[in-house]
């Protein structure tokens, strides 16, 4: 035990000495950050587009246009209202403060100007770069000139003109509103009333989601209910995140230490079996501390939403009840533990057999490719838990701990509980125990990566008879 | 208290079918510097790291301290392997504290020998810094201090000489010695021999994994042929003269006009008899050198005798 512990802190110190532990915790907040702020970064960085507009029916489409526009921004701030009220409750103050963005969707890209001459020829120029437009940010080209007309049988012509084949937003807007504007337009010449058709527009069903394992009053299932699920594939793609970088982490360092030769002078002074555990204690130690800062930063970040935006009014409580869940906690640590000692041994076992990081590429890729595939059955398990897919992925050892964490919150039997941890914890003592021969014959160089390639071509190099 | 350290009865190590080492016995006595020595492939690594239980061996027994190598007796064991590297990102004296207590001296204890022995071993200076910015020979001889920081009864060195400079490996010889003069019992693997003939009270001599010698140095150097090297300008059949002292081989005619003869003596002869049968003969001697054997010679000549005999055998 002492050279366990010793072995351990040594290990835990020297990570969190190194730039991949402090870049490792950043991650997740800088992953988080890029992930929400990016798109808005990219949406807000975008140049305006100055366009010109050109009805030759006298007005009729521009208008039909224009009311299209503000219809179809309107449904859109619909349908971001419904997801927000989807993922944190039916807030008022939520509603309130979504009420009050006016640019929700109108996020102002397309300016229309209007220019004297509006003939192509003299737009031709403009669209091309040739000539810039005198606008409030300087001179700009003209993105594109859209010229709307009827014809002689009513049917609504475009005819838009840019040099851009990629910005398609304005054109999907005018056509998308042209094309209501045409809908509705049949539907009032063949005699259909106004009201008629919004009336008809407006009809949509009310859908109240019930759990039949509740009575009446609390029968409805609400946002807060939906917590759990959330939570549990967070902790499986948290713990999937963590794995999957403290077991580079020891890869690389397994390398470093035998290319520093330093291993025959530990297996002197203690066990190999020490020495694998007191490694895999070290950065099971990196990890918990990841996790910890992680957990403490999602939970700051949630109090400090619910001060900053009182109006928020977001159920941090629910949240948090749900990640402090014994019943989600444990099993969580239970699975982490298990899942990080299997892929720890393992990987510290592919270090020891090779001297270089290229050495390990080789071994490395059926591994990281096993580690990939739960990261997938995780998403398709939000969606469809009682697939069977996910339930016999669930009895692979090597993805239990990650799978079988994202469908606790859907009560998953008993038989498949203890079958599946049953199976992992097996596999995860038959990994150590392999690893640590396999460790023992690295460190001393009586094995390689051309070893356990070997090992894979048993039978398949015999020479044929002759 | 038993006087044997290590005892090894019958040992035999093969990898993938190819032996290393095949049956070797031998033991270490208290106190005393055991020499192992052998060509490069000999097999003594892999004896080494079977003695500390590092490696099982495939058949024979082994007893470190009377028992199978095992946890207990490694805290009595201060062992420097071949390969030889420490923590780079460490500081000198942590990776020694820290292999110190790998060993069961206590933090305060282990911090204050480690100071006390960079001092002593001349690296005061480097106490704070870490051993990425050492040189390879302070390198090696913090690795040293690792070895010895738990005052081990029996130290085990595997090839500590190599890529040390004369000066280091001086001082090396001198840190052997003193360790031995502490009453501790050391046991180090070498192909140099003149470490060997200098510190080693006894030797083990290996050669494709097979023990072809076990005894002490003036033993080994009295398995090798007495030589006497003379120079004569004479008429003389020196070669019928001396036939029945040895074996003599005529040699180079030199610019002077004197011829060399090499006689390897018979064991019923000596030098003496070879110097008297010239004066009695007349022969005007330019040059007369009884060759003193050194322990080179005796390892050469037990290595070849070794490959003869099992030339022979095959």
């Amino acid at each position: 035990m002492r050279a366990i512990y010793l072995i351990a802190r040594r290990e835990f110190l020297s990570y969190v000495a190194t730039w991949g532990f402090w870049l490792s915790l950043a991650s997740l907040p800088l992953f988080m950050g890029l992930g929400f702020g990016l798109p808005l970064l990219i949406e807000n960085s975008q140049p305006t587009r100055y366009f010109v507009m050109v009805d030759q029916t006298g007005g009729e489409l521009e208008q039909a246009y224009l009311s299209g526009l503000a219809q179809n921004r309107e449904d859109q701030s619909e349908q971001i209202r419904e997801a927000v009220t989807d993922l944190v409750g039916d807030s008022p103050q939520i509603q309130a403060a979504l009420e009050n963005q006016p640019g929700i969707t109108d996020d102002g890209r397309y300016v229309r100007v209007y220019p004297e001459d509006t003939e192509l020829e003299q737009l031709r120029p403009y669209l091309l770069g040739d000539q810039l437009l005198d606008t409030a940010e300087g001179p700009q080209p003209l993105f594109s000139a859209v010229y709307l007309n009827k014809s002689t049988s009513g049917e609504i012509e475009i005819d838009y003109w840019s040099v851009n084949l990629t910005d398609s937003g304005l054109r999907l807007d005018i056509k998308n509103a042209l094309q209501d504007y045409m809908r509705l337009d049949r539907l009032r010449a063949e005699g259909v009333p106004v009201e008629l058709i919004e009336t008809i527009n407006a009809l949509s069903p009310t859908v109240r989601e019930l759990n039949p394992e509740r009575s009446d009053e609390t029968a409805e299932i609400t946002a807060v209910d939906r917590i759990p699920f959330f939570v549990s594939v967070g902790f499986a793609l948290a713990l999937w995140m963590v794995v999957f970088s403290v077991a580079n982490m020891l890869l690389t360092a397994m390398i470093e230490e035998k290319g520093n030769k330093i291993l025959e002078m530990m297996l002197a002074s203690s066990r190999h079996h020490e020495i694998l555990m007191g490694k895999l204690l070290g950065v099971a130690m990196v990890s918990a501390t990841l996790l910890l800062a992680w957990g403490s930063l999602a939970i700051g970040s949630g109090v400090l939403v619910q001060q900053v935006a009182a109006a928020a009014d977001m159920p941090i409580a629910e949240i948090l009840s749900a990640v402090l869940d014994p019943g989600l906690l444990l099993p969580a640590a239970g699975y982490f533990l298990v899942g990080y000692l299997t892929y720890g041994a393992i990987f510290l076992a592919i270090g020891s057999l090779c001297e270089t990081i290229h050495d390990a590429q080789t071994l490395m890729t059926p591994i990281m490719l096993i580690m990939m595939v739960p990261l997938f059955i995780i998403t398709t398990a939000f969606d469809s838990p009682d697939s069977a897919v996910v339930e016999i992925a669930s009895w692979v050892p090597v993805w239990t701990p990650f799978i079988m964490l994202a469908r606790l919150p859907l009560d998953p039997s008993m038989t498949e509980l203890i079958g599946t941890t049953s199976v992992m914890v097996v596999t995860a003592l038959l990994v150590l125990f392999g690893s640590g021969s396999v460790f023992r014959l690295g460190a001393l160089n009586h094995a390689n990566q051309d070893t356990v390639k070997a090992w894979f071509k048993i039978g398949g190099n015999k020479k044929k008879p002759e | 208290m038993s006087d044997t350290i290590l005892s090894l009865d019958g040992v035999s190590k093969s990898f993938s079918g190819k032996p290393a080492v095949r049956d070797v016995s031998f033991s270490v006595e208290r106190g005393q510097i055991t020499g192992f020595l052998g060509p490069n492939g000999a097999g003594k690594t892999t004896t080494l790291r079977m003695s500390l239980g590092i490696l099982s061996p495939d058949a024979g027994r082994i007893k470190l301290f009377g028992k199978k190598p095992g946890s207990a007796a490694m805290d009595k064991v201060g062992f420097l392997p071949e390969e030889r590297g420490i923590y780079k990102k460490m500081k000198t004296e942590e990776v020694i504290v820290f292999f110190a207590r790998l060993k069961g001296v206590d933090a305060i204890e282990a911090k204050k020998r480690a100071l006390a022995m960079l001092e002593e071993f001349g690296l005061g200076h480097t106490i704070g810094m870490k051993v990425k910015e050492l040189s390879k020979g302070m390198a090696q001889k913090v690795q040293i201090i690792s070895t010895l920081v738990h005052e081990p009864e029996f130290i085990i060195l595997d090839e500590p000489f190599s890529g040390l400079d004369p000066v280091n490996q001086k001082t090396l010889e001198q840190m052997v010695r003193a360790q031995a003069d502490a009453g501790r019992t050391v046991l180090f693997s070498t192909h140099v021999m003149e470490h060997a003939e200098r510190l080693c009270n006894k030797i083990v001599l290996v050669t494709e994994g097979r023990k072809v010698f076990d005894g002490d140095v003036t033993t080994a150097l009295s398995e090798v042929p007495r030589r006497v090297i003379i120079e004569a300008h004479s008429e003389h059949d020196l070669a019928s003269l001396l036939s029945n002292m040895g074996i003599v081989t005529e040699g180079e005619l030199s610019s002077e006009g004197n011829r060399s003869w090499k006689i390897d003596l018979a064991s019923n002869s000596d030098a003496q008899d070879v110097l008297k049968a010239c004066v009695d003969a007349t022969v005007r001697l330019a040059r007369f050198e009884p060759v003193k054997a050194h322990l080179h010679d005796a390892f050469v000549h037990l290595v070849e005798t070794h490959s003869h005999k099992t030339g022979e055998t095959a």
